[in-house]
């Protein structure tokens, strides 16, 4: 990790992990939980995010605007295990970049292993655990690309509030998301030279605890399953959220400090048949985060509706697929 | 970066036209989720937003006491997406409803409300 920190810093990998589309949806019982834009939802399902595209500023000293168009595929092999890739696109515009010029390039690419451990639909909660690769090299390091590879374990969870008794009705829309991943790099450390010095550099590359949640208040399952009060059709699509993605390095910590990164993103998603479109504020929790308000938009198409027979299906088993029952 | 956004606006196009069915959620009843009526209802009416197959879809009514107060749901005949749920003489009370439907391109929904007669 130590080129993201020589090019883009703490926050630029805050934000760029933050902005990495690795996104689904999910459905259990009442409760669809939607594709969020920063962190990853509970789920595996078939779908394609294209495109998610960020902009803000990093917090590097000096800052530079920076913009992320990323796309993600995800393919369920059965009906609860998948595999998604995901590409990004970035710009640096100047000072950023290594030499201050600004600079574009891919990201690493990353693939995700993903499988739908438990899920309950009574009580509206799923647990999921995954692998995300980011494959070392794959990328340009003028964008900050790592030269190694990075291992992510990660655990999922959503939870729905719509057991809560019928006293409780207005807080039924509510559901909480989340995850926890540990980001192990496969070199623990990342050693440069200055060609006119001939200066050694050591940058360590730390362990990083990888967390996040949303918290989302959804209007499509308040018309139909809690009250329908009348809402212009449009609102009733609506789940208004706020999401929160940090980053905290944990270990081999003795170049890159231990500082919590992330930002925190409130937003809505419009749900549709078979898309969603979501943005967000990206509010970055410190200097190191970001030095402005940024802002992340998405388009996401659920395959699983689009091409219920041939695309969106699972590759093994499912020979009926279950459902969200709100749109 | 004009070569993704191409991809991306062509891609949309192309997925757009072909969005012809989904998973069938529930669109509206009568009674409306969540309201009180005055008067018992003799049916409850369900839309869903995809037509259904009616052989697996059902929906059926309990009362406080879990006694199911309803007969056996029947789709519309002109209306693919409607659901009639034929109810007993309600009490003033609160109904619970559940259903379990299946759309035309095989997704399975399944979902859950009340409603209430009553003053």
């Amino acid at each position: 990790m130590s080129n993201r920190y020589v090019y883009a810093g703490l926050c630029g990998l805050a934000a760029a992990l933050a902005c990495s589309p690795s996104r689904s949806h999910e459905i259990v019982g009442n409760r669809m939980f939607p594709a969020t834009l920063t962190i990853d939802d509970p789920g595996v399902a078939d779908e394609l995010s294209l495109p998610t595209v960020a902009f803000y500023k990093t917090g590097d000293d000096p800052s530079a605007k920076q913009l992320d168009i990323s796309g993600e595929y995800s393919k369920r092999i059965t009906e609860d295990f998948a595999v998604s890739f995901s590409p990004t696109w970035t710009h640096l515009y100047a000072p950023g970049g290594p030499n201050g010029v600004g600079a574009s390039g891919f990201q690493n690419i990353e693939t995700t292993f993903k499988y739908r451990v438990f899920k309950n639909e009574e009580h509206e909660f799923v647990a999921s655990v995954g692998l995300n690769i980011e494959w070392g090299g794959s990328g340009a390091q003028d964008v900050g690309a790592d030269g190694f590879t990075t291992y992510t374990p990660t655990v999922y969870f959503g939870k729905g509030f719509g057991d809560l008794p019928a006293s409780m009705n207005w807080a039924r829309p509510f559901a909480l998301t989340g995850q926890v991943g540990y980001a192990i790099p496969s070199s623990s450390a990342t050693v440069t030279i200055d060609p006119d010095t001939g200066d050694v550099d050591t940058e360590f590359n730390p362990r990083v605890l990888v967390w996040g949640a949303s918290l989302q208040y959804s209007l499509p399952y308040l018309k139909s399953a809690v009250a329908d009060v009348g809402l212009p059709d449009f609102v009733n699509h609506l789940i208004p959220l706020v999401e929160a993605s940090f980053e905290t390095p944990v270990s081999n910590t003795s170049t890159s400090g231990t500082l919590t990164t992330g930002t925190i993103n409130p937003g809505v998603i419009y749900v549709g048949k078979e898309f969603q479109i979501g943005v967000e504020a990206m509010i970055p929790i410190n200097r190191q985060s970001g030095t402005n308000v940024g802002v992340i938009g998405q388009i996401h198409f659920f395959l699983d509706d689009i091409f219920p027979n041939s695309l969106g299906r699972p590759l093994f088993g499912n020979s009926i697929a279950s459902g969200r029952a709100n749109p | 970066m004009k070569r993704l956004c191409k991809v991306a606006v062509a891609l949309a196009a192309f997925l757009a036209p072909v969005a012809a069915q989904a998973h069938a959620m529930l669109d509206h009843s009568s009674p409306r989720v969540g309201s009180t009526v005055a008067s018992a209802p003799k049916e409850l009416l369900l839309w869903f937003t995809e037509k259904l197959e009616p052989a697996f879809s059902t929906a059926e009514v309990r009362n406080a006491q879990g006694t199911v107060v309803s007969g056996k749901a029947q789709a519309d005949r002109s209306d693919g997406t409607e659901l009639h749920v034929p109810l007993k003489a309600l009490p003033p009370g609160t109904y619970s409803v559940t259903w379990r439907v299946l759309s035309v391109d095989t997704h399975r929904t399944q979902g859950s409300f009340t409603f209430s007669v009553g003053p």
